[in-house]
């Protein structure tokens, strides 16, 4: 009895059986939501060029079945493997950054060197950079000798962030470098690092934001970009043009929006990259206020979820991971659905596990398989 | 967080929802103007002046040109022959919006309609479509009367009345053309095109298709426009082989005017100017030499000067100063009045001497003797007792009577830019204080009784006056009868805009008689001696210093029923029976084909 009732017993330990099932329907129907939008987004054109209107959004869908099989992977192993391996997965992430910037390997757009040609797909290092990073952040954050961080540790982990955010943020990337820097500072909340370190660390950072327009590193475009934010009115019209296209598509939605495949903005492709960073342009014009807000919810949801999850962690690594990858996703929400909607400047940084697009996909999956692994194993 | 994404939401698609939505409507909604086919113009019977052709033009989207645009104008130059810096010049304008085809050749032929459709990559952005433009199946015929149509200007977009018009719409310019532009422009049309942010357009609405203009039937009769010209140009081509008493050289005769009107109506059936132009030089554009000679050159081919100069009209007016001294109790039917060599005004302490214009004294003559011979002496003398009655009663009488006849107003004829004239009186008088320092003198009102001095007219209201003579009435002359729109009924008639004049019928008989013997006996006897025609007509001729005399002659006929008032008019042509008679004698004898017997023209009489 007492080997059958320890196996019952083991059985109810399986990890499986304490997967989270919130946070994957919720992944799902983002995915889904995605999978619609991004159709509406990509098909008209795509008919215009004499192409298969399904195109996209079939890639899109190759990228979310390969996901599933890469959150079965994430959710398999114990996720404590990574705390022994993040300083090789940290060196890994540092070492393609720099290997992206050579001209030969990495590819470049509008003078921006960011991502790998690999068999017509684009790897872009540096939405894995973020994962690495947060791994990095963890693993350190969970081996502090003292219960809270000194000043010598704030300097070691800023030395850490400090290497991948500057190669991302010279590629440029700024976006990608806002969400890095969030989280980081996020992290160093949660782990305790007193307020007077942390406002320091702010003072350097504007410092070094004041120190980048004065040398020159901001390209113009992007100088443009929160021109147009900052002073809308005096902004040249083709400047601006992207901003008043999403708003005019956003707000054209009304209550309940012009209905699926109806949008006059999104099928007449007034709204620059409408399938990718300006994806919620599509939800927000076919939908209306009322699917917009359902959006919002779901990513609310998504963010419970992932907070819950930090907290029920059996170990520092897994609270620490599991707030990275809560941080991450809250910020991309933001940083892209206020950018749509003009009340945050244009970076382009892509709507977690709606907006098309293969790295960026695979990424967020890698977090939500990372999510569901702590969750899986939060007894001890 | 969420709080500020959802309150912005809510701001932005449910507050201001509306004016996105309208923003996104006018987004992608592109609407384009299609040209009405003008309006055709045709003469009283019918007969075409002016219709539409079709010319085959290039245009180019510059929209759609591309990367290409250097390989595309160099293929288009070597199939139109026009060097690609050129086309590219042409393409430089701001007239068009960079989605509008801009034209940058005209009437090319018809192989390169066919080379483009074959090679259509050669050709990116290139369309050659079929443009209808004014056509002139009559030349040069009465093209002081149709006007010319042009791309409208600066001036005239800015003007209320050309609302609706855009910066490359043609309008017309002149003639009827531009008093009836309304009309014969027609309803451009709309075609409306969903259009993505590449601007391909996507789905075409149903298209409001444009409404032709009107059509406008002029009550010309081409026929006749035709001798009119003709013989206007013949008679200014003799007179310049006439010497010319007073200066020994021959008459410049430069230019000259014909008025045919009918007088029952009032209905314009030719009228000509010389010199004139080629309206269809206008449909491709002008040179530079033709630009010079339209409008910068001293022959002014562009004005029509049966109503936009004016003239002295000399003793073809005193048929209404003889009416006016009768009516004024100056003068009676029955009454006979000194004609002597010369009249001096009475207390007239200047010295001023007023001749008879052959110097003569003829004796006592009755008001139609003094027309028939053209007596001027007893028109001073009528000058003068208006003078002095003015100066009891301060009522003008002279200038008002001769007002009762169109004159010192333009007569409203349907052509723009028409001239009012002069009948100088006090007010002219008033607003003329430099060339009149003494003020009011006896001179103006001797002057004007014979049609002289500060008294002027156009040839078009010296036909109205004699009109009203012809038939008792004063008409407003018109050229444009009836206007009919596409299926052919009739929108608007015009004419028979006529009111009575205050004379009877036994004073206006009295003067047609009166007027009939300067043809059978009178000054423009010799000219009208060999024709078996019917005319009641006065001479004139009026000095004009430093300048030739302006010749007039005034006809009526048939004078028994009228059917045709005759007027010529020719600048620097010397005595009235010496040119523009024997135009109007040459007009009526080829109107009713009465041949004359001899030339018997060039005599000299007033």
């Amino acid at each position: 009895m007492d080997l059958v009732a320890g196996r019952v017993y083991a059985d109810e330990r399986r990890p499986i059986r304490h997967i989270d099932g919130a946070l994957l329907l919720v992944t799902a129907i983002l995915l889904l939501l995605g999978f619609f939008l991004i159709y509406s987004a990509t098909n008209q054109t795509l008919i215009q060029d004499r192409l298969d209107p399904f195109l996209r959004v079939n890639k899109q869908m190759v990228t979310a079945a390969i996901g599933i099989v890469v959150i079965l992977v994430m959710a398999t192993f114990d996720y404590r493997f990574l705390k022994v391996y993040a300083g090789f997965i940290y060196a890994g992430m540092v070492v393609t950054l720099l290997l992206v910037r050579i001209p030969f390997l990495g590819s470049s757009a509008a003078g921006a060197q960011r991502w790998f040609e690999v068999g017509g797909f684009q790897i872009t290092p540096s939405e894995f950079a973020k994962l690495g990073l947060i791994v990095m952040l963890a693993a350190s954050l969970s081996e502090l000798k003292h219960a809270l961080p000194t000043i010598q540790d704030v300097i070691r982990l800023c030395g850490v962030v400090v290497l991948p955010l500057l190669l991302v943020f010279t590629q440029p990337d700024i976006g990608t470098s806002i969400v890095m820097v969030a989280i980081a500072a996020g992290m160093f909340l949660v782990a305790g690092v007193s307020g007077r370190h942390l406002a320091a660390l702010v003072v350097i950072c504007l410092v070094l934001i004041a120190a980048a327009f004065q040398l020159g590193v901001i390209k113009t475009y992007q100088l443009d970009r929160l021109r147009a934010f900052i002073d809308r009115e005096n902004t040249p019209a083709d400047v601006r043009y992207n901003l008043d296209q999403a708003e005019i598509a956003v707000g054209s939605g009304g209550l309940f929006g012009q209905g699926y495949l109806h949008g006059r903005q999104t099928t007449l492709d007034y709204v620059p990259e409408q399938h990718t960073d300006f994806i919620f342009t599509v939800a927000g014009e076919e939908f209306g206020f009322v699917g917009a807000v359902f959006v919002l919810s779901l990513y609310a949801l998504l963010l419970w979820r992932s907070i819950r999850i930090a907290f029920l962690s059996k170990d520092p690594f897994g609270t620490y991971l599991a707030t990275g990858i809560a941080i991450m996703f809250a910020v991309q929400m933001f940083v892209n659905i206020g950018m749509v909607i003009g009340i945050m400047p244009i970076t382009g940084i892509p709507l977690p596990l709606v907006s098309y697009g293969g790295t960026a996909t695979m990424a967020n999956f890698v977090a939500v398989g990372l999510l569901l692994n702590i969750h899986m194993r939060r007894f001890k | 967080m969420f709080v500020s994404l959802s309150t912005r939401l809510w701001f932005l698609q449910v507050l201001a929802g509306p004016q996105h939505e309208r923003d996104a409507r006018d987004n992608s909604l592109r609407t384009v103007a299609t040209d009405a086919l003008r309006g055709d113009i045709v003469d009283s019977q019918g007969r075409r002046l002016v219709h539409n052709r079709i010319s085959l033009e290039v245009r180019i989207n510059r929209d759609e040109l591309g990367d290409q645009a250097e390989a595309t104008l160099a293929n288009l130059s070597e199939i139109l022959g026009i060097p690609a810096q050129e086309l590219g010049k042409r393409l430089d304008t701001k007239l068009y919006y960079s989605y509008q085809p801009v034209p940058v050749a005209e009437f090319v032929p018809e192989e390169v309609f066919f080379k483009v459709r074959e090679e259509p990559e050669k050709f990116k952005g290139v369309e050659v479509v079929e443009q209808s433009v004014r056509s002139y199946p009559q030349g040069l015929l009465a093209a002081h009367l149709v006007g010319w149509v042009g791309q409208i200007n600066a001036e005239e977009l800015g003007d209320p009345r050309f609302a609706g018009y855009g910066p490359s719409d043609l309008v017309g310019k002149s003639g009827v053309e531009a008093t009836y532009e309304r009309w014969l422009r027609g309803t451009p049309g709309e075609e409306r095109f969903l259009v993505n942010s590449d601007g391909e357009v996507l789905r075409e609405f149903d298209p409001k298709p444009p409404e032709p203009g009107h059509e406008l039937q002029l009550s010309l009769d081409l026929d006749v426009q035709r001798i009119v010209e003709d013989e206007l140009k013949a008679g200014i081509m003799r007179a310049r082989t006439v010497i010319d008493d007073s200066t020994g050289t021959n008459l410049a005769a430069n230019a000259g005017a014909v008025v045919v009107i009918d007088p029952n109506t009032g209905g314009i059936v030719a009228m000509a100017s010389w010199p004139t132009f080629r309206p269809s030089w206008f449909v491709k554009g002008l040179t530079e030499g033709q630009r010079f000679k339209l409008f910068e050159s001293k022959l002014a081919p562009m004005l029509n000067r049966a109503t936009q100069i004016t003239y002295g009209p000399g003793s073809t007016f005193k048929p209404f100063v003889a009416l006016a001294s009768l009516k004024e109790g100056l003068a009676t039917l029955g009454g006979y009045y000194d004609c002597p060599a010369e009249y001096v005004h009475p207390n007239d302490t200047s010295g001023t001497i007023f001749h008879n214009w052959d110097g003569h004294n003829s004796g006592s003559l009755s008001i139609a003797q003094g027309l028939k011979v053209s007596c001027d002496t007893q028109y001073y003398k009528w000058g003068s007792d208006f003078y002095f009655k003015d100066a009891r009663t301060n009522k003008q009488e002279l200038q008002r009577r001769v007002k009762q006849w169109g004159f010192g107003r333009p007569s409203g004829v349907d052509l723009p830019a028409e001239a009012s004239g002069t009948v100088p009186d006090r007010n002219y008088v008033g607003d003329h204080r430099t060339r009149y320092p003494d003020g009011w003198i006896p001179g103006i009102d001797i002057l004007l009784a014979i049609g002289a001095g500060e008294m002027k007219a156009t040839p078009l209201q010296v036909a109205q006056a004699y009109a009203a003579i012809a038939s008792g009435k004063l008409c407003r002359p018109h050229l444009v009868s009836r206007i009919e729109d596409g299926a052919g009924s009739v929108a608007k008639r015009i004419g028979g805009a006529c009111r009575r004049i205050p004379y009877t019928e036994t004073e206006l008989n009295y003067i047609r008689e009166a007027l009939r013997s300067v043809t059978t006996g009178g000054t423009a006897s010799s000219v009208f001696a060999p024709c078996s025609l019917d005319v009641a007509g006065k001479t004139g001729t009026a000095e004009r210093p430093p300048f030739q005399d302006t010749s007039w002659f005034a006809g009526i006929v048939p004078a028994e029923r009228p059917k045709y008032v005759v007027v010529a008019t020719v600048e620097q042509g010397g005595f009235g029976a010496e040119t523009a008679a024997p135009i109007v004698r040459n007009i009526m004898s080829r109107i009713y084909r009465t041949p004359c017997a001899g030339p018997a023209l060039g005599e000299t009489k007033d």
